[in-house]
């Protein structure tokens, strides 16, 4: 009898075991699978023309070479590119901090005429694409003579939904004493969102500004639309492009993969340091919402 | 919760709605306008003629204005359900994975699904228009090591579209899988408790618990695949300009084209308007079946 269960013990051990090992080889494959075309990116960045344009493809480089990357710099303003980026995506999250902290404080805390439906009014817009106000948009901020200008493409995203939306969600949470405590002291309205909220929020606020780093970072319909081809201001996603037209063909594979590198560091660096503020934020917005 | 003054509410809330206001409803607000008039994106708004309902005509008529958009719009809702098809599923199926707790190893797959999330759109048409190159590519050689002759992806009108489909879910799916995951978490693990004791199977289980609690997460996902779908712009604009033949020719480029590059602001501004329209039919119906369900249970 003992022996029996020593046998079935034995034997469902053995069958978890199998199990796992079978997990952990499906995790990998499927870990490798997603990895590829990143690490294709980077291996071609560092392949010579010539093993670029071979068939059937080489995988490995024989010497690594970063030519490439210098060469990058000789077809657009790199570094023009990256600090035009840099401006962008830094002022627009700022913007966007600012304006969520005052709105969310005053949805969660205030009570007020029309306050749900206002609140529901601003959350739609997150629901809306882009493309729905393109046109409009175009002809706005080209009247306010700010088209193929850094300021055309940062105004009309100072504010956005989300950032509303999360800020509203964790603010709820502050205890009301905390900010009657702050008023009886004399503290002003904006004193107390600023001096008060915001450091009991700051896991929402890394992750919003996370957020709106990356995305400003990596847009790329509204600049396109709204420089008109003045290069100068071209963001880095734009600068690529012009990679991609500057010579068509396997030459400048290596040219492009470099550039397309560059382009992926930051948001990648910024996310692989406070990834675990990107995923409380979305579990919050896609749990509680 | 308080009363406070006017001026503070005013204070706190306009600095988001007038940004909110100017540069969305506004828009939208001239969008619908537009949508009735001719008028040509270089003018002033002022100089938009009123036409009725021409421009809309105009969108079901065999003219090649109707005839361009309406390939635009079916290709925007192949591409857009192929998406969602492909996403849902998988994002369950790595969410389990990730979320199971048996070996390690679920979080570092997490962390590198999302991390293509990460990626600017236009890096990743770049570099798959690279994976697709069917002579010196990787995948046709890949695939010629399994017997599979070589695919011509983006260069041809059957399979374009679904090549680009591919590797949309390639950059999203991370943020989907981690959507699920936190519908996961959400399940008592009570429910399986009993789900074992009446005898239910690992497919029991799934179809019996862990899919009818995962209800309101596949909403969610599901809205928010489709408003990510329909602004595909990168690939179509860098890699296929819309070709080859029209079957890549989605909403976002074909309505950027003809209302910013073409200067039609009139005409484009009444594809964004039938955009917005399917759109909101979509959603609404999309949350009537799943109350319907709802209540059904």
């Amino acid at each position: 009898m003992s022996a029996l269960v020593e046998h079935r013990h034995r034997s469902g051990r053995t069958g978890f075991r199998l199990v796992n090992a079978l997990l952990l080889l499906l995790i990998i494959i499927i870990a490798v699978i997603a990895a590829f075309p990143l690490l294709w990116m980077l291996l071609s960045s560092l392949k010579t023309p010539a093993e670029s344009m071979q068939t059937p493809p080489v995988w490995f480089p024989a010497t690594p070479t970063p030519n490439a990357y210098g060469q990058v710099a000789g077809v657009i303003d790199a570094s023009r590119s990256f600090w035009n980026s840099a401006v962008i995506a830094t002022t627009t999250t700022a913007g966007i901090l600012v304006t969520s902290l005052m709105a969310g404080y005053a949805f969660a805390k205030y009570r007020f005429v029309g306050r749900n439906t206002l609140f529901a009014v601003l959350i739609s817009t997150m629901f809306l694409p882009p493309i729905v106000t393109l046109i409009p948009l175009y002809r706005m901020v080209t009247a306010m003579e700010l088209n193929a200008s850094l300021i055309g493409i940062i105004l009309p995203n100072l504010a956005n939904a989300f950032g509303i939306f999360l800020m509203r969600q964790f603010i709820a949470g502050i205890p009301d004493d905390l900010i009657d405590a702050a008023r009886v002291d004399g503290a002003s309205e904006l004193r107390i969102v600023f001096s008060i909220v915001a450091p009991s929020v700051v896991p929402a606020i890394a992750a919003l500004a996370l957020f709106a780093f990356v995305y400003h970072w990596n847009t790329y319909l509204w600049p396109l639309t709204i420089l008109q081809g003045n290069t100068e201001n071209y963001p880095i996603v734009l600068s690529l492009s012009r990679l991609l037209s500057y010579n068509r063909g396997a030459l400048n594979t290596g040219l492009v993969m470099a550039g397309a590198t560059m382009a992926v560091l930051p948001p990648l660096i910024l996310f692989v340091f406070l990834q675990r503020f990107f995923v409380d934020s979305i579990v919050s917005a896609g749990v509680k919402g | 919760m308080s009363d406070v003054s006017k001026r503070s509410t005013l204070i706190m809330i306009s600095p988001a709605v007038v940004l909110i206001g100017t540069f969305i409803f506004v828009p939208m607000t001239l969008t619908i306008w537009l949508s009735f008039h001719q008028w040509s994106t270089q003018t002033s708004f002022s100089d938009a003629r009123f036409i009725g309902l021409r421009n809309y005509e105009d969108l079901f008529s065999s003219l090649s204005a109707g005839r361009d958009f309406r390939i635009a719009f079916v290709n925007t809702a192949i591409y857009t359900a192929l998406s969602i098809a492909v996403i849902l599923p998988l994002s369950v199926m790595l969410g389990l994975l990730v979320h199971q707790t048996r070996i390690a190893g679920g979080q570092a797959l997490r962390t590198v699904l999302f991390s293509t999330y990460m990626v600017p759109m236009i890096a990743v048409a770049l570099v798959w228009s690279k994976l697709y190159s069917p002579s010196e590519g990787p995948i046709n050689q890949m695939l010629s090591w399994v017997g599979i002759g070589p695919q011509p992806w983006l260069s041809s009108p059957n399979s374009a579209l679904v090549s680009i489909v591919i590797l949309n879910v390639w950059q999203q799916i991370g943020y989907f899988t981690v959507l699920a995951i936190a519908g996961l978490t959400q399940i008592p693990t009570s429910l399986y408790e009993a789900a074992k004791i009446d005898g239910a199977n690992p497919l029991q289980e799934f179809f019996g618990v862990t899919l009818p609690l995962l209800r309101r997460t596949l909403l969610f996902s599901t809205v928010v695949a489709i408003i990510n779908a329909v602004q595909v712009f990168e690939p179509v604009a860098l890699i296929t300009q819309g070709g080859p033949a029209n079957a890549t020719n989605v909403l976002t480029y074909h309505i950027r084209r003809v209302g910013i590059e073409r200067g039609q602001g009139g005409l484009g501004s009444s594809m964004a308007v039938m955009l917005m329209l399917s759109l909101i039919v979509v959603i609404v119906l999309i949350f009537a079946l799943a109350r319907d369900k709802g209540e059904a249970r």
